[in-house]
């Protein structure tokens, strides 16, 4: 009986404390801070750089937070009542898209976006690609000289025998990257073929790893061959980190999918002038030039800018396909539900 | 009745009672409102959909089923081995001891997913020892049997800590006197010692347990297609941008957890365990008969070799070029890691200094009031004291963004955050022990300090306090030390001006930067045995027995 009259006073306990709590003071309007915080999604040498960079171009004192797009969205998503930071650049664009989705962001047409190509940006303004990474597969060479194969070169070569167990990629029902490789191949093989693939795929697995970069340990140490993500992550393995003769990379001939990062404007977040001004020049051919000393391999969305030399090689060798972001985050449930299905995961 | 009346005229105590449960409303029991409400309320409909989902999806039984599993496995094994080194310690004779007591502390100092890590880079297909060594071409290490080798390692620790304050204050008399009176040995151990240990079973196999099943980021590097709960709440919310589906799995988390503690204290409350004195009289003497000196040596010996590998070559790997590649000695890593990561090491180092003995004296406080006194509210703040203990660190991040990001509570991106954060997850752990000691010291001490005069103040600084030091001081330390290599609480709270060495640590595993990852570990470690190692000298100049603080490690 005591329990029972404790646990009513621990439950009254927790309404009252949460009824003393104030709900939502009203909007503030873009309140003045005197400096610009940013939630980026990339490396961290190359986000900081950036945030350097535009500190000396505009004198703005500016602080750059790295984050993944998921722990990006979370953040702003706990924090929409009282955002810290006004501007969200990088990582996966799907993950601002939802957040446009929850009137997370803040509209506005930058008149450096013009120059940007519209199937890399958002029609209502809300974001802008920044840069694009090619979908593709990473190999451990000894791995695959011990099953005396090549690098696959055709999203077929995945189902051969020899690499039964020996592929990894991040989980569609868990990871951006996941889901962009399903909604990929179902752009490229349409909605029944891709699924078929994808179950046929998903025999071939050693498993599904939570994170998009998750293959990165198996796949440098030799515990599996084949690890499939964006290609980014691996040139910069290879390029910076001395995994040169270790790693090779390849892409489907039939064509693969790619990822954008973005940048956007943080809805209710403080400095908006400084928001703009940010938004405006980071889409500059000078800033996204900056890429290219940061070893992020992504290839830029600005006509002008010039892609970094080790990405523009893989370019030339890629068959990119049409990827419709907006179809890819419309059916995203849709299409999770019938691979759930379809492999049993 | 007449209790409570007398609480009334004691300020000092009132003071206490009334700051405690405010402390404990506001930072543990609000924001984890906060993640039930976010479960259950969506851009301003309330609806139950999110359960129904996530309750009939087959990924979440899989994830259910598995994190009970492993949470079951790992509480046994962890209370086993935990025990061993204990009972070795206090009662075995063994020319090992001070290795032994060494070993037990390492995993502590290391944030848990290096376990994982030295696991797949040893053990894995490709493993050192595995591979290279042992020539198994497709040993694997990733799934249950690897995680429960990873969080028995992690976990038996706290549970040995836990058993040597509890052995070492059993009056070793007790068992000579049954020995005396012509028990056996075996007979004495099963009569005296381990009824005496038995609220210690309990707590370190729900401890254990708990952890288990809250631990998310060993489940990520090594689970690999074994999903958990834990794993799942931060794939959900954060991978699968779901929020609201990851909260969901949050608050049947928590129910589970709760659960078992509430299970836990009802066993508990069916017997009371008060030994006389309150403080063993006198050396203990140790036991001789080789067949009970051997087995259990070799036992610990294992588990010895096991972790002195896995940390040798983790600290080894801060200085090879590139792990499983190129084995030649550079300092390139650290170069790399003090450049980019220094503001990272301070910040950890100066947030875990903080939040140590703001955890450490508010954990004696709610102690001493749950058992030596008596009033109204007493349960909750008990229950919600130690209800940070069931709650997934990832969880508590989420929770506290979502709590205090606005006015009068704005903390989000302070230094503050970080600090209450860390004091909050580690206090259960303090009031736990601190309530372990002083249900062992029997009350009649302290009344008759009062009975002398004494006020409730005077009584508690000059009595309790100096009876619950060493357990005081080592939940000090242990805090300290748990807020340097914490993570999953954290994750969330960082911000640019205050970064953690662990998180910078988990993106460069993330990456499949083994190297600097390793260096991040080994720095972490320096730290942690020189601020350990400072306040040290610092106790025994301050005159308490240094050994004592020891044993509760």
């Amino acid at each position: 009986m005591k329990k029972v009259t404790a646990m009513f006073l621990t439950s009254a306990m927790i309404v009252s404390s949460v009824a003393a709590v104030p709900v939502h003071a009203d909007e503030a309007e873009y309140p003045e801070t005197g400096k610009l915080v940013i939630y980026a999604g990339a490396l961290e040498d190359e986000c900081n750089a950036i945030g350097q960079a535009f500190e000396e171009y505009s004198g703005i004192d500016t602080e750059v937070v790295v984050l993944g797009g998921g722990e990006i969205l979370a953040r702003v998503q706990a924090e929409s009542s009282n955002p810290t930071a006004s501007i969200w650049w990088g990582g996966g664009c799907d993950s601002i898209m939802n957040a446009k989705d929850q009137d997370l962001m803040l509209q506005y047409y930058s008149p450096t976006a013009e120059a940007i190509p519209d199937n890399l940006k958002d029609a209502d303004g809300y974001w802008t690609g920044v840069y694009t990474g090619y979908l593709g597969f990473v190999c451990n060479v000894q791995r695959l000289e011990e099953l005396g194969i090549d690098a696959p070169d055709s999203w077929d070569d995945l189902l051969q025998e020899e690499l039964k167990g020996e592929i990894m990629f991040a989980a569609p029902n868990a990871s951006s990257t996941g889901y962009n490789v399903l909604s990929s191949i179902v752009q490229l093989m349409g909605e029944e073929e891709g699924l078929e693939y994808m179950t046929k795929l998903d025999g071939q697995m050693a498993s599904y790893t939570e994170r998009g970069t998750g293959w990165i340990t198996p796949v440098t140490t030799g515990e599996i061959t084949v690890g499939l993500c964006f290609l980014q992550d691996a040139v910069d393995l290879m390029v910076n980190e001395g995994y040169g003769d270790i790693l090779t990379i390849s892409t489907p001939e039939e064509g693969t999918g790619y990822e954008m990062g973005a940048v956007g404007i943080i809805a209710g977040g403080p400095d908006i002038n400084s928001a703009q001004q940010f938004v405006d020049w980071c889409l500059t051919p000078e800033a996204q030039n900056i890429d290219q000393e940061y070893g992020h391999y992504v290839f830029l969305t600005n006509p002008d800018a010039s892609t970094p030399e080790a990405a523009a090689e893989l370019a030339k060798t890629t068959n990119l396909i049409d990827i419709d972001f907006l179809w890819a985050a419309d059916h995203k449930s849709d299409l999770l539900e019938k691979w759930e299905e379809a492999t049993g995961n | 009745m007449k209790e409570k009346k007398k609480i009334c005229k004691d300020p000092f105590t009132l003071l206490l009672i009334f700051t405690s449960l405010v402390v404990v409303s506001v930072f543990i029991v609000y924001p984890l409102f906060c993640i039930l409400k976010s479960s259950i309320y969506y851009q301003g409909v309330f609806s139950f959909d999110t359960y129904m989902d996530t309750l009939s999806g087959s990924g979440f039984k899989i994830a259910f089923v598995n994190s009970m599993k492993l949470g079951f496995a790992t509480a046994v094994t962890a209370t086993i081995t935990g025990f061993l080194f204990a009972y070795v310690d206090a009662c075995v004779s063994s020319p090992f001891k001070k290795l032994y007591n060494v070993t037990s502390i390492v995993p502590v100092i290391s944030p848990p997913f290096v376990l994982s890590l030295s696991a797949i880079l040893l053990l894995g297909k490709r493993g050192l020892i595995t591979y290279n060594f042992l020539g198994i071409k497709n040993a694997n290490i990733y799934g249950f049997g690897g995680l429960l080798l990873v969080q028995t390692l992690a976990f038996f620790p706290v549970s040995a800590m836990m058993f040597k304050g509890m052995i070492n204050n059993i009056d070793s008399s007790l068992e000579e006197a049954s020995r005396n009176m012509g028990a056996s040995r075996l007979k004495s151990f099963m009569t005296i010692t381990l009824p005496l240990l038995l609220p210690g079973f309990a707590n370190s196999f729900m401890l254990s347990f708990i952890e288990s099943i809250t631990d998310y980021s060993n489940p990520m590097i090594i689970g690999g297609g074994y999903k958990t709960l834990a794993s799942q709440i931060y794939v959900q919310a954060i991978g699968n941008y779901k929020l609201q589906v990851g909260t969901t799995i949050a608050v049947i988390l928590l129910m589970v957890t709760v659960f078992v503690f509430l299970l836990q204290r009802w066993l508990l409350s069916k017997k009371t365990f008060v030994t006389l004195t309150g403080k063993a009289t006198r050396e203990r003497q140790m036991i001789k008969e080789k067949s009970v000196v051997i087995p259990l040596n070799i036992i610990c010996m294992l588990f010895t070799l096991c972790i002195w590998l896995f940390y040798a070559f983790l600290i080894l790997g801060s200085f090879f070029k590139m792990w499983g590649i190129d084995y030649s000695m550079c300092l390139d890593n650290f170069i790399y890691v003090l450049t980019y990561s220094m503001d990272a090491l301070r910040d950890s180092t100066i947030i875990s200094l903080l939040a140590a003995p703001i955890s450490g004296v508010f954990a004696m406080i709610v102690a001493y009031l749950v058992v030596r006194k008596k009033f109204r509210g007493k349960l909750y703040l008990e229950q919600a004291s130690l209800l940070g203990l069931a709650v997934p660190g990832t969880v508590f991040g989420l929770g506290y963004i979502l709590a205090f990001n606005n006015k009068p509570l704005l903390l989000t991106n302070t230094l503050a955050i970080l600090v209450i954060v860390l004091a909050m997850t580690r206090l259960p752990v303090g009031v736990r022990s601190g309530i372990a000691s002083l249900q062992q010291i029997d009350p009649s001490i302290e009344e008759a300090g009062r009975n002398l005069g004494a006020s409730s103040n005077k009584v508690f600084w000059s009595i309790t306090i100096p009876l619950i030091k060493s357990s005081f001081f080592s939940g000090l330390i242990f805090t300290f030390i748990k807020s340097m290599t914490s993570i999953s609480a954290v994750i969330f709270l960082v911000s640019s001006r205050y970064n953690l060495l662990t998180v910078r640590m988990m993106t460069y595993v993330d990456k499949g930067r083994f190297g600097y990852a390793a260096a991040c570990a080994t720095l972490l470690i320096v730290v942690v045995f020189a601020v350990v190692g400072i306040v040290w000298k610092f106790l025994s100049k301050m005159g308490i027995s240094t050994e004592d603080v020891m044993s509760n490690i």
